[in-house]
């Protein structure tokens, strides 16, 4: 099993406690109102899929409840850094 | 009184005692979930330390997440209130049951579904976590004996699992 650090637990914790919540870093537009359709797409439904370096949200669902991000390489699975949400991307 | 006769525990009140383990409910108790942004609020409302360190535990009170606490008390106490601070305290008592699961194989009937290596939960810790499929509460109270906080609809299915596994 994996074990994934959690930057609010501070402490590494098995896979199984954890739920993926996609891609990271995707920010609500600030005004709404004055995006176009195709700006509206972009932001719920166009998202990255790369082979390798993945910035991701995952949710401590059944520890701490935390959302927090995570750069995980999608080839390996293997997670490079997990940081709080809020903080810059790494 | 009228209490004890309408009370139906989801699971049998008579322990389960295999080799090296005991598993059984605990009376019924009340329990609060506490929320707040900084732990100093909850501090002016209940005037004991609130433990900041998730995973710690002070006096019935546990740290689960950043913002998020647990509080349990022995059944008819009266816990402090209090106006004008941000802060939320929820009673959830019979949200949940406890099993206390004691004796010297107690860890290794926990390992068994646990994915957390008890080898390393130190006496006094407390964490949200998961037995086979099921959210737990896992608290340990002593160095053979934990409290296991399991939500009603899932303790039959939970007593079950541990049991089996108590007399495997
Ligand atoms: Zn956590």
């Amino acid at each position: 099993m994996i074990l994934i650090h959690c930057p609010y637990c501070d402490e590494k914790r098995p896979e199984i406690e954890f739920a993926n919540a996609g891609q990271a870093h995707i920010a609500r537009p600030l005004d709404p109102s004055g995006q176009t359709d195709a700006e509206w797409e972009a932001y719920l439904f166009i998202r990255a899929n790369p082979r390798g370096r993945h910035h991701e949200r995952w949710r401590h669902v059944h520890g701490c409840g935390r959302f927090f991000n995570a750069v995980r390489d999608t080839v390996t699975d293997k997670f490079e850094a997990t940081y709080k949400a809020g903080e810059p991307r790494r | 009184m009228s209490d004890a006769l309408i009370r139906h525990e989801p699971v049998s009140e008579t322990p389960c005692v295999a080799h090296g383990v005991r598993i059984s409910l605990a009376p019924p108790m009340q329990r609060y979930t506490l929320r707040a942004r900084y732990a100093q609020d909850l501090e002016r409302v209940f005037k004991v330390k609130i433990p900041s360190k998730i995973g710690a535990s002070e006096g019935g009170i546990m740290c689960l997440g950043p913002d998020e606490w647990y509080l349990r008390r022995q059944a008819g106490a009266t816990i402090p209130t209090s106006e004008g601070l941000p802060v939320a305290v929820a009673d959830v008592s019979e949200r949940s049951i406890c099993l206390v699961i004691e004796g010297p194989r107690a860890a290794e009937i926990l390992m068994s579904g646990c994915p957390l290596d008890l080898d390393q939960f130190a006496v006094g810790r407390a964490t949200r976590t998961i037995y086979e499929t099921v959210e737990i509460i896992l608290i340990r109270e002593a160095e053979d004996r934990f409290h296991v906080e399991v939500w009603r609809s899932f303790a039959a299915w939970l007593w079950m699992a541990m049991t089996t596994a108590a007399r495997h």
